[in-house]
């Protein structure tokens, strides 16, 4: 076994996808004027409490990603170019790509998708939620309300399949969010350049 | 029933205010204190006390110098609400069989979004965060009365009744167009000007923000579609290809140990 990510990386990742579910529910709640999300949470105006908070919650654990994804991810190479035009080798019933580091070019972009969605979510969120009560600030909130909306959908979409490629399509990943450690095997091939550095 | 509306005739008014005085009444608003800006126009604007109010505008012209209009101001009940459209809370913002845009306190959650959606800046917000605005009286026409501003309007400035009996009255009066006769799926309180509705200090073309009519059209069904398109994506992948298998084909069963 190899050690993929610490116990810190681990709490940081489940506390992110606990407060995205409520978020996500609760988002539907309002989006659609669901009576029963919004009994399931004590009411709207409790809704809206626990919304804005788990917000806080999520950015906060994004932002906390930040350290130690967004310096791989940044990392882009040739060998991840190769490994999109194949599709990550998803596309054919038997993989041949290029091989990856430490997450490969389809992580990484969800990566990004997720922080730049992510930041847009939070950063509107937070004006909705403070508004200032002037009448010129009007245009910005309903600006921040459409790009609230628009990264939501972007959560909406990404979210499944980042779940889906977790979980059915590669038996075996979700370890990584449970114990940390993934066999050495099972690494080799999803992470050479990654296991070589690591120094198996 | 069939809807109800109010009918503007700022022609007929006399800038009295009674109809000010008896909202305040029947709704139980306190007065407002405010200050001297060098006419009677007062309050300045609507308020969490104020629900309806007179705007005076002054048309000084060389053939009438001394030209004066009186514009009752007030929520305008519109056929489709840019309130009740991003309103979040179900409830909060409703309409009456009147056809009448009310509001419940007690399930407004305080997000002050439907003031950001009116198109004619109405909803106000009081110390507890709970919006309020004109009601049309909805605790009267309910039980068969007029509201209060028509019930106490000397001149017939401001007419309740049947919405397209007052299109009728207004129309017999001489007024072509009617302003709010089909605008946002025609608006509960109607106007009937004599002249282009910007010199009563109205919006020409008054409408719910372009954001929120794209959000409501597209970005609503795409967050279902998106989320159940990603979905079945997925599934459908699954099926097509299988888990991702490596070169040696082994590997699967090396996970299950």
């Amino acid at each position: 076994m190899i050690k993929k990510v610490n116990g810190f990386e681990i709490l940081v990742h489940w506390t992110m996808a606990v407060s995205f579910f409520i978020l996500v529910i609760s988002g539907f709640g309002f989006m659609f004027k669901l009576e029963q999300i919004g009994s399931a949470f004590g009411g709207f105006a409790q809704m809206r409490d626990i919304h804005n908070w788990a917000g806080v919650v999520f950015a906060a654990a994004l932002f906390l990603t930040t350290f130690h994804y967004l310096p791989v991810a940044l990392k882009f190479t040739s060998d991840d170019v190769a490994w999109l035009r194949k599709g990550g080798g998803y596309l054919s019933k038997k993989a041949h790509v290029p091989p990856q580091d430490e997450i490969n070019a389809g992580q990484k972009l969800l990566y990004f998708a997720v922080l730049f969605s992510g930041i847009a979510i939070s950063v509107t969120g937070v004006i909705i939620w403070l508004r200032p009560n002037m009448d010129d600030l009007n245009k910005g909130v309903l600006l921040s309300f459409l790009i609230h909306n628009i990264s939501f959908i972007v959560y909406l979409i990404v979210s499944p399949i980042h779940i889906y490629m977790a979980t059915l399509a590669n038996p075996g990943t979700l370890r990584i969010m449970l114990s940390g450690s993934v066999p050495l095997e099972w690494a080799r091939k999803r992470h050479a350049k990654w296991v070589q550095k690591m120094g198996y | 029933m069939g809807r109800m509306s109010i009918l503007v005739s700022p022609e007929l008014c006399i800038g009295c205010r009674g109809c000010q005085t008896a909202c305040k009444e029947w709704n139980q608003l306190e007065g407002e204190k405010t200050e001297n800006r060098g006419t009677t126009e007062n309050p300045p604007d609507l308020s969490t006390r104020t629900y309806n109010k007179i705007r005076y505008v002054e048309l000084p012209s060389e053939k009438n110098p001394v030209r004066l209009l009186f514009v009752s101001q007030r929520c305008m009940h519109c056929g489709d609400a840019g309130c009740m459209k991003i309103c979040p809370a179900p409830g909060a913002l409703f309409k009456t069989d009147e056809g009448a845009v009310a509001f419940d306190r007690d399930k407004c959650i305080g997000c002050r979004l439907c003031v950001t959606s009116c198109p004619f800046n109405v909803p106000r917000y009081d110390e507890k965060n709970k919006i309020s605005k004109c009601h049309l009286c909805a605790d009267r026409i309910s039980q068969g009365l007029t509201p209060a501003c028509t019930k106490t309007c000397p001149t017939g400035a401001l007419r309740y009744g049947d919405r397209d009996e007052l299109l009728g009255l207004a129309k017999k009066a001489g007024y072509t167009k009617v302003y709010g006769a089909s605008d946002l799926e025609g608006l509960g309180a109607m106007y009937a000007f004599m002249d282009p509705p910007n010199i009563y200090g109205m919006k020409e073309n008054p409408a719910i923000p372009e954001s929120v009519v794209f959000w409501d059209n597209v970005l609503k069904p795409l967050a279902y579609l998106g989320l159940g398109g990603a979905v079945a994506a997925s599934l459908l992948h699954y099926v097509a290809f299988g888990p991702k298998k490596y070169e040696d084909g082994e590997e699967a069963k090396k996970d299950e140990q």
